[in-house]
């Protein structure tokens, strides 16, 4: 009963005494109403309004990350405050700008939603969300004056609690509506998504296997269930195949007829470019393949597509970007000037990586020397040591070469009795043993590499060199 | 006594500067300028001298002109995108392979033989100037039958029994068209991008743009095929080699047919490797005096030149060692590859300089142009190629190569589906075809076992995805990593690229 007695005790000395403070509070109760009937205001139709209206709104993913950052900030302050008070002092300035922030976000994310009429539950959820956070935020700003008033003190944490509940959520609303539902879940590891139970088992079919996961991961943010844009989802074949507001996207039969193929093969410029706004475009061989799978039908069913060999029926390795080395480029071009091995930069990207060639230093490059690269070892992706001295040690070198995808030993005395050392190579690829003497024994260590897609034993024990031309056999080889 | 108007009065001529022309035209004029031409000017010009050595070496060659020993490719931080190919074989089929009897399968065809190529299909196109006045225009079918091969299914004529078996593993494109219709303008235009000579070729802009793998190595090497003396020869010539305005360092080096594969490169008798070296120490000595003074990239290129030769003294002799080769590479590329020169021969120095880092590698087979007799002529050169094609892509293929080497097959255009001449139940001949003619790929970046492009009934248009000259050198280059629109070298006032100046686009359909 005491406790009942001070909580309504301190819930009326919440309540605003002076007459300024009414002001505020009445105020705040005005504008959190508005906010609370914006959707219902003015709805969100599905249709484009004024260029202006996107214009501006187009900001909103830029300026909404400012409120996010103050809001964070701002639990932080509070806890860091009850050692240095000053800190405490810091986080009422610091809310009273978060909500600032979020005012302006707010209208920003209306505006772009509006004018460029996105309409569909994603869209909508994320509006309400952050129609709920800023006017929490503003019950936070009201609030805290009186967090130090008797009985009363935890209402302020409470509500700050809620807040942070509430951005998480808007937030992650806000990025399906960019990346995609799938975006944060797409690379996480098998086991992890057994548990959390994602991840459908795969049907054998090529629209399973390959189409689907394109648009899924290319198209479906904008229309899927969450947006759903001029009336069209992709995110199941049946929605794919019954188009949009304008009528079906697909004729099976006919790429060129097919309003979908037509827009991802515009130049990436074009209006009606697709994946629009600033996306990537599809890469050439997806849109080789939607091609090739709308001109042989469509079908949901179909496994094999004429004239559409995949190479890989495994799953391709997720290449994985290098880390920073710029500081170790001085060095890497000074090797450059040099006449012995060096290394290059695969592209001008250089989270590309880099090859190792030792083409100029074939002969005299030993496992010493190999050892002293062990430094830029994160950064190589690929060593070519074909014909060089190296041995069964370099496998100790070379498994610290954790980004390495294509490793080329061949005729060099490797035995293969090391291979097994490079199992902790998560990216490896490739692997030419050709020339080598690598027996079958040892070479079938290489299926505890899971990555391996291609490997070349032409002329080794394990595979010796075809005595008749006529029956020469390709020797390329999936590792399992 | 007055000096005749022609002649360029550098006394009394104009002031360029004074000249009411737009101030950047004036100072892009004097960045052109360079020193040597100040220098061999009158004295009252000197003063420029000054200004032009304040302006420096980047000024006047402009900002992608490669410093001494420096690779282009550094510069225009190419490639712009991980490559798939590191290095190409091109295997260029000079004169223009019938596509008729090799690719182009066109079964209809057999039912009207001597009947003419109706006028719809010919359109109001300009004959060359042996056909154009042939009153009329049968069409002659294939001599040859046609079989499908591989897992693809694809056809491919029985002339060519051994690339029938690799299939799976090209990119067949029978739409690739070109704009003109005799060798010289058409075999530059596949080789440079432009029907004119002057401009680099695809060799030369790889070189510039991707730099060497191997030091020791030129970075393009070209592999002439002996001449038959039965075939009908066009002949080929540097230019096609050449890197037009790009630096002298970037153009193909040829490997002789027969004797010495590069001539002057064994020392002479009492000349050891040690004066060799002191000689050449002493050369590139004075001249890079003469580039202190004259400033002429040309001088650079020379010494670079100078080295490669010193240093290709032991590469070459050692690449053209076949005395290692198993006995497997013998039954796999033929008895035809023990001979210098054959085209088979080739095919095995072209995997050979592959493995040693050469960007790449060209190798010319003529003999393609078949204006008569092509029953007695084509089955002599399939003979010669055949094999050959064979054996390097399975060659590429077994040692590991194939994934990142890209080979391509291609002449610089088709073949009419008329008869040129009389046509006779057994033989018949054929004019030069621009509008279609099939090109193939493989390896590194393109999708194996496809076909790509359409031609209508009588393999005279083109009536689906069709690949200019320029795509299908764009496409080569996207292959290596190259976007075509940035490989560029600034030369008489243009960004000058291999595509040219026509919009060309990458073929995604034949991309991996």
């Amino acid at each position: 009963m005491t406790k009942l007695h001070t909580m309504v005790e301190g819930a009326v000395r919440m309540l605003p005494s002076m007459k300024s403070t009414r002001i505020v509070w009445a105020t705040s109760l005005g504008v959190s109403l508005l906010l609370f009937l914006l959707p219902w205001l003015v709805r969100l139709d599905g249709h484009p309004h004024a260029d202006w209206q996107q214009f501006l709104g187009r900001f909103h993913p830029l300026v909404v990350h400012l409120p996010i950052g103050l809001l964070v900030l701002v639990p932080l302050l509070e806890v860091a405050g009850l050692v240095r008070p000053a800190l405490r002092e810091a986080a009422g300035f610091v809310l009273a700008l978060a909500l600032a922030g979020c005012l302006v976000a707010l209208s920003l994310g209306f505006l772009l939603a509006y004018g460029s009429g996105d309409a569909g539950a994603g869209v909508t959820r994320h509006l309400w969300g952050g129609v709920v956070l800023t006017v929490v935020v503003l019950m936070c700003l009201l609030a805290r004056p009186r967090s130090y008033a008797q009985g009363v003190g935890y209402v302020y944490p409470t509500l700050l609690a809620c807040m942070l509940i509430a951005l998480v959520w808007t937030a992650d609303q806000g990025g399906s509506l960019t990346h995609g539902g799938n975006y944060l879940t797409q690379y996480m590891p098998a086991g992890m998504k057994r548990v959390f139970g994602s991840g459908a088992v795969p049907s054998a079919s090529f629209y399973a296997r390959h189409i689907h996961p394109i648009l899924d991961a290319n198209c479906a943010s904008c229309h899927g269930e969450e947006q759903a844009k001029g009336g069209l989802r992709m995110d199941s074949y049946e929605l794919l195949m019954k188009g949009g507001q304008d009528g079906p996207v697909i004729v099976a039969g006919s790429s060129a007829k097919s309003v979908l193929f037509q827009r991802i093969t515009l130049p990436p410029d074009h209006k009606q470019f697709m994946p629009a706004e600033g996306k990537p475009p599809l890469q050439s061989q997806q849109i080789a393949w939607i091609k090739d799978w709308i001109e042989q039908g469509a079908s949901p069913t179909l496994t094999k597509l004429v004239g559409v060999t995949i190479r890989e029926e495994l799953p391709a390795v997720h290449i994985e970007p290098v880390g920073e080395y710029s500081a170790l480029m001085p060095e890497i071009q000074k090797m450059e000037q040099g006449q012995g091995a060096k290394l290059k930069q695969v592209s001008a990207n250089p989270s590309d990586g880099l090859i190792l060639f030792t083409v100029n230093a074939a002969g005299t490059f030993d496992d010493a020397q190999l050892a002293q690269y062990q430094k830029f070892a994160p950064y190589i992706v690929e060593a070519e040591l074909g014909r060089t001295a190296v041995t069964d040690a370099s496998f100790d070198t070379l498994k610290q070469f954790t980004h390495l995808r294509a490793l080329h030993l061949e005729e060099t005395k490797v035995t293969g009795v090391g291979l097994p050392r490079l199992a902790s190579l998560s990216q490896l690829s490739y692997l030419n043993l050709s020339g080598t003497q690598v027996t079958a024994a040892s070479a079938a260590s290489l299926n505890t590499i899971k990555s391996l897609r291609q490997v070349y034993l032409y002329n080794t024990p394990a595979q010796p060199a075809p005595a008749a031309p006529r029956a020469t056999q390709p020797k390329e080889k999936n590792a399992q | 006594m007055k000096q005749h108007p022609l002649c360029t009065d550098t006394e009394n001529a104009d002031n360029v500067l004074d000249l009411a022309i737009p101030a950047q035209v004036k100072q892009e004029w004097a960045e052109l300028q360079t020193r040597r031409h100040f220098l061999g000017r009158a004295g009252k010009v000197l003063g420029w001298a000054a200004a032009a050595s304040l302006l420096g070496h980047r000024a006047l060659h402009g900002d992608n002109y490669p410093a001494a020993g420096a690779q282009g490719g550094d510069l225009l931080r190419l490639p712009n995108f991980a490559p798939k190919a590191k290095r190409a074989i091109y295997l260029f089929m000079s004169g223009g392979p019938s596509q008729v009897d090799l690719w182009d399968y066109k079964p209809n065809l057999a039912a009207q033989f001597d009947k003419d190529l109706p006028d719809s299909v010919r359109g109001s196109q300009q004959l060359t100037g042996m056909t154009t006045g042939q009153a009329r225009f049968p069409i002659a079918p294939s001599h040859w039958a046609f079989k499908r091969y591989g897992q693809s299914g694809t056809w491919v004529s029985d002339m060519m029994p051994n690339i029938g078996r690799i299939v799976d593993d090209l990119t067949i494109i029978k739409s690739t068209n070109t704009e003109a219709i005799n060798h010289e303008p058409a075999i530059m235009l596949m080789n440079t991008g432009n029907m004119n000579a002057g401009k680099p070729c695809l060799g030369s802009w790889l070189a510039y743009g991707l730099g060497s793998m191997n030091d020791n190595l030129p970075t393009f090497m070209v592999l002439q095929t002996k001449l038959n003396t039965a075939e009908n020869n066009q002949p080929v010539s540097s230019r096609l080699w050449s890197s037009g305005f790009l630096s002298s360092e970037y153009a193909g080096v040829g490997l002789r047919s027969s004797g010495d594969p590069v001539l002057y490169l064994t020392d002479p008798q009492g000349v050891d490797r040690e004066v060799r070296r002191k000689m050449l120490d002493v050369v590139n000595e004075i001249n890079r005096q003469t580039y202190e003074e004259l400033g002429d990239p040309e001088t650079n290129s020379r010494i670079a030149q100078y080295e490669m030769a010193y240093r290709m003294q032991s590469s070459v002799p050692e690449l053209a060692d076949l005395s290692k080769e198993p006995q497997s590479t013998w039954d796999l590329y033929g008895p035809d590859a023990k001979e210098p020169g054959t085209f088979a021969y080739n095919c095995l120095m072209a995997r050979r300089l592959a493995e040693r880092g050469v960007r790449f590698t060209q190798v010319y087979k003529r003999g393609w142009d078949m204006h008569d007799n092509v029953t007695k002529f084509l089955p002599i050169i399939c003979q010669e190629t055949d094999r050959g094609c064979y054996a390097l892509i399975t060659d590429l293929k077994q040692r590991g190569m194939l994934d990142d080497t890209l080979v391509i097959w291609a002449g610089e255009f088709g073949r009419t589906v008329y008869s040129q001449g009389g046509l006779t139940p057994d033989n018949y001949g054929r004019d030069h075809h621009p509008r279609c003619y099939t090109t193939w790929m493989a390896g590194g970046g393109v999708r194996p076992g496809i076909t790509y492009g359409e031609t209508d009934d009588f393999s005279y248009n083109v009536v689906k995805d069709p690949v200019t000259v320029r795509d299908f050198n764009a496409t080569i280059l996207h292959c290596l990593g190259i976007d075509h629109n940035k490989l560029t070298y600034k030369f008489q006032g243009l960004d000058q690229k291999l595509t040219g100046p026509v919009p060309a686009s990458v073929v995604p359909g034949l991309l991996v």
